[in-house]
């Protein structure tokens, strides 16, 4: 039986170049005649004249999603790679954990039904087939905020969420020492805690959505399902410094430890991991032309563009965001398989970089970036200053393999309002960790040592965590750490657009006014002839930098 | 001192041993904040249960009397609900009012303490941070209930009394609004406790001066206007809720079909294939 998405072309890594190769139109120089571009600018996009020279990054097309989703899943359950097909490893009166990914993935979230849904009604299906009752399933949110009911019945379904929620469908808690079990440490002394109920189980399932090459792997159980006491080992300040980058799992030392982690966990646990990869078709419809390189904009793309700036702009902030989260991307499946979790998520990353990768040459003096109104930690909330350093600095820095995009010493843009903004159930801990920490220090290693283990204990922001809808007390921490090689690898970091320059010099950048007078402020330091690359989003891209 | 509180509670021991002056502490509003009721329910209860039947209806036929201003005085200010609401109590004695609060703390208010705003008081207490009451409930009511929590500071609203009855006047400070700040501000002062460490956790808009006096303000079931508040000055905001309960909906193994099923040829009455 041929696999459902044998239509795409199966591509080798070694291949993958090739492939790419002939993307080289995503990679485009403006000159004097090139149109302006559309940058995003926190919950808008503006749509600005770029200096001539400046190489702008494209991500790749779409690729075409798989004809029949279901049928796929279907496919990957029953021919898993390097494992039993699920149906053989059930028995009844077993005990079987199903761990979710969260709501951090994808982004935005996707049109209904979400992929875990239709990977959840298969799998649940099975199980009810073979008689299989004690069934539990654990949205594995790891640190990140609870998900609320609605959200979780939208992720999961109807018919999984009137079955199983509240007893049998619930948000992991991490700080829940009951539930909590300590499998072992690492030959590096790693302690590796995770969810009881998934520990003691005769099999865990995992369900995940891969929409950049950091995801995915022995990640998803060893991350998502673990508490502090685990996660201190990578989200750390030396282990994120020494990953070059977040989406090369090869070069990322964050990767070789949550690995390892993995490992450990697989000696004593029965996974099967379910893993998927989306394309890039974040914005469909009206909002199609926010893909499209600007320089063969219609008349009517650009009447698109202005009466979507002028409602933006119109709109009352509120319900600009209500509007914004509410977005739902027609994304498409692309792949999906299942299996042993090596195995699984080799075929996973090959797909992933089949979809984003672009090959660059040569790294940029000053690299212009836009920060979105949307980034993992944020879905359904604000932007708060943090996370617009964790998303500039920390995930469109990291777009890259082999050589960051702008060169060592080198400026990074970061067009941003950058408000002092906060949710105050959803972020309590950042609040005081900009207002009180960053206030002392932005150096990330004294702030690990000084405050880390003072919020993460902190007994209001862990019962906001368990109880409320609030990301957890350390993890503003976390936020800025994903920072941490950007900051050692950039020297200079301007706002544009910056509405407050007391919260860009809080976080240690300077501000700009316009995207005009930063470019001007980083030329006057790199020099006239200095090299300019724009990181073009949406959708995503990861740059092969030669 | 002239509250009621910055001294041991007599009565029942505390749960835990005598500890050395804390650095820090976390200042809990009572109604709203730890317990789903109000200060108007305790004034019923205590008034329908205060003599005999007559008694009981003149006293609740003046606390209806009072409804109007109390609504107005809602509106307008804290400071002057509490002292219309207490007005009702005049004539009633320390004894009979001591024995009701223990009465109406035991049967009614420990049952409605918010179960997530007790644990919150015991991590905080674990973590080092001692939990001191701030209420403008009667001292008759906060008293039992402090011991019960095994708080051991508490500020809370006193009676004047005559010759062992209620005058129906307050005795100063009243707490609430600004007052609540004020004996914070004093009681940290005197323990050399630095109110930038603190936590304050309130629920109405009238305890915003009470919750601006601490380094760690949070907003617990907000009314909406300290919401409004919590937002524009970027304080947590924490819900204490009850559970919610569930709808059951199909089950999988209910022999509908999903949308696209697989053919479940090899089920058995066993379920194995």
């Amino acid at each position: 039986m041929a696999r459902p998405e044998g239509k795409l072309k199966e591509l080798k890594t070694a291949e993958l170049r090739h492939e790419v190769g002939a993307r080289s139109e995503l990679v485009v120089k403006l000159n004097r005649r090139s149109e302006r571009r559309i940058i995003p600018y926190g919950e808008e996009f503006i749509f600005e004249k770029l200096p001539v020279g400046t190489r702008v990054i494209y991500p790749p097309p779409p690729l075409e999603p798989l004809p029949d989703a279901d049928q796929a899943i279907r496919y990957a359950l029953l021919h898993p790679e390097d494992q039993d097909p699920l149906f053989a490893q059930l028995s009844p009166n077993m005990r079987v954990t199903i761990a979710i990914d969260d709501i951090s993935l994808p982004l935005p979230q996707m049109r209904r039904p979400d992929i875990r849904e239709r990977l959840l009604n298969q799998v649940l299906q099975t199980l009810a087939d073979y008689g299989v009752d004690d069934v539990h399933l654990v949205i594995a949110t790891s640190l990140h905020r609870r998900m609320t009911e609605a959200e979780i019945r939208r992720v999961v379904g109807e018919r999984a969420f009137k079955q199983y929620w509240p007893d049998r469908l619930y948000n992991f808690d991490a700080e829940n020492r009951a539930e909590l079990a300590m499998l072992g440490k690492t030959e590096h002394g790693e302690e590796v805690w995770l969810s009881r109920r998934a520990a003691e189980s005769d099999l865990l399932i995992y369900l995940n959505i891969n929409l950049v090459p950091m995801d995915g792997g022995h990640k998803s159980v060893a991350v998502g399902l673990a508490p502090y006491q685990s996660l201190r080992h990578h989200h750390n300040v030396g282990t994120l410094r020494d990953s070059h980058s977040y989406m090369d799992p090869t070069r990322s030392a964050l990767h070789r430890s949550s690995d390892r982690m993995g490992k450990l966990i697989h000696k004593s646990l029965n996974i099967f991991q379910i893993e998927t990869a989306v394309n890039t078709r974040m914005y469909g419809g009206m909002l199609d032309f926010l893909h499209k390189n600007e320089d063969r904009f219609t008349d009517w793309d650009r009447t698109r563009l202005r009466g979507f700036q002028w409602t933006m702009r119109n709109m009352s902030s509120e319900l600009r965001r209500n509007v914004l989260h509410n977005y739902a991307a027609p994304y498409g499946m692309i792949g999906v398989w299942a299996g042993d979790t090596e195995a699984v998520h080799r075929n996973a990353l090959a797909r992933v970089f089949q979809q984003y990768a672009v090959p660059v040459k040569g790294q940029a003096d000053i690299l212009i970036v836009g920060v979105p109104y949307i980034c993992p930690y944020n879905v359904n909330s604000i932007m708060n200053p943090v996370l617009v350093q964790c998303t500039g600095m920390g995930y469109l820095f990291n777009m890259y393999r082999n050589k960051p995009l702008v060169r060592e010493g080198g400026t990074m843009i970061i067009c941003h309002p950058l408000r002092d903004e906060f949710h105050p159930e959803h972020h309590p801990s950042y609040i005081e960790f900009f207002h009180r920490c960053l206030a002392e220090t932005t150096d990330a290693v004294e702030l690990e040592k000084n405050f880390e283990q003072e919020f993460a204990r902190n007994p209001t922001y862990i019962h906001m965590y368990r109880y409320g809808n609030a990301y957890h007390g350390v993890h503003p921490f976390y936020m800025w750490y994903w920072g941490e090689p950007a900051r050692q690898h950039v020297g200079r970091v301007i706002a544009a657009g910056c509405e407050e320059p007391e919260v860009a010099a809080r976080l240690g950048w300077e501000a700009a006014d316009t995207l005009d007078e930063a470019i001007a402020m980083a030329t006057s330091e790199q020099g006239r002839s200095a090299s300019i690359t724009y990181l073009h989003l949406p959708p995503l891209v990861i740059a092969d930098v030669e | 001192m002239s509250v009621y509180g910055h001294k041991k509670s007599s009565g029942a021991p505390a749960p835990k041993p005598a500890k050395p002056p804390t650095a820090r502490a976390a200042f809990y509003d009572l109604d709203g904040t730890l317990v789903d009721l109000n200060l108007v329910h305790a004034a019923i209860f205590t008034l329908a249960n205060v003599g005999e039947w007559s008694g009981r209806v003149a006293y609740l036929l003046g606390l209806a009397a009072r409804i109007p201003r109390l609504y107005m005085a809602e509106r307008r200010d804290r400071r002057l609900l509490n002292a219309t609401l207490f007005e009702a109590f005049k004539g009633v004695s320390r004894d009979r009012l001591l024995s009701l609060g223990e009465e109406y703390c035991e049967r009614i208010l420990i049952g409605h303490l918010f179960p997530r705003g007790l644990e919150l008081i015991e991590a905080n207490r674990a973590a080092g941070i001692e939990p001191v009451l701030v209420t403008g409930s009667p001292d008759f009511i906060v008293a039992p209930l402090a011991r019960h929590l095994g708080v051991a500071d508490f500020a809370a609203n006193r009676l004047v009394f005559s010759r062992g009855r209620a005058t129906g006047r307050l005795a100063e400070p009243v707490m609430a609004g600004d007052e609540k700040a004020a004996w914070c501000a004093d009681y940290a002062a005197q323990r050399n406790i630095d109110l930038a460490d603190c936590w304050g956790y309130a629920d109405s808009h009238y305890d915003t001066a009470f919750l601006a006096t601490f380094g760690h303000p949070v907003a617990v079931n907000p009314d909406r206007r300290l919401r409004a508040a919590a937002l524009s000055r970027q304080w947590p905001v924490i819900h204490f809720e009850k559970a919610a309960s569930s709808e059951q909906g199909d089950d999988f193994d209910d022999g509908r079909d999903l949308q696209h099923d697989i053919e479940r040829s090899t089920r058995g009455s066993d379920g194995a294939a």
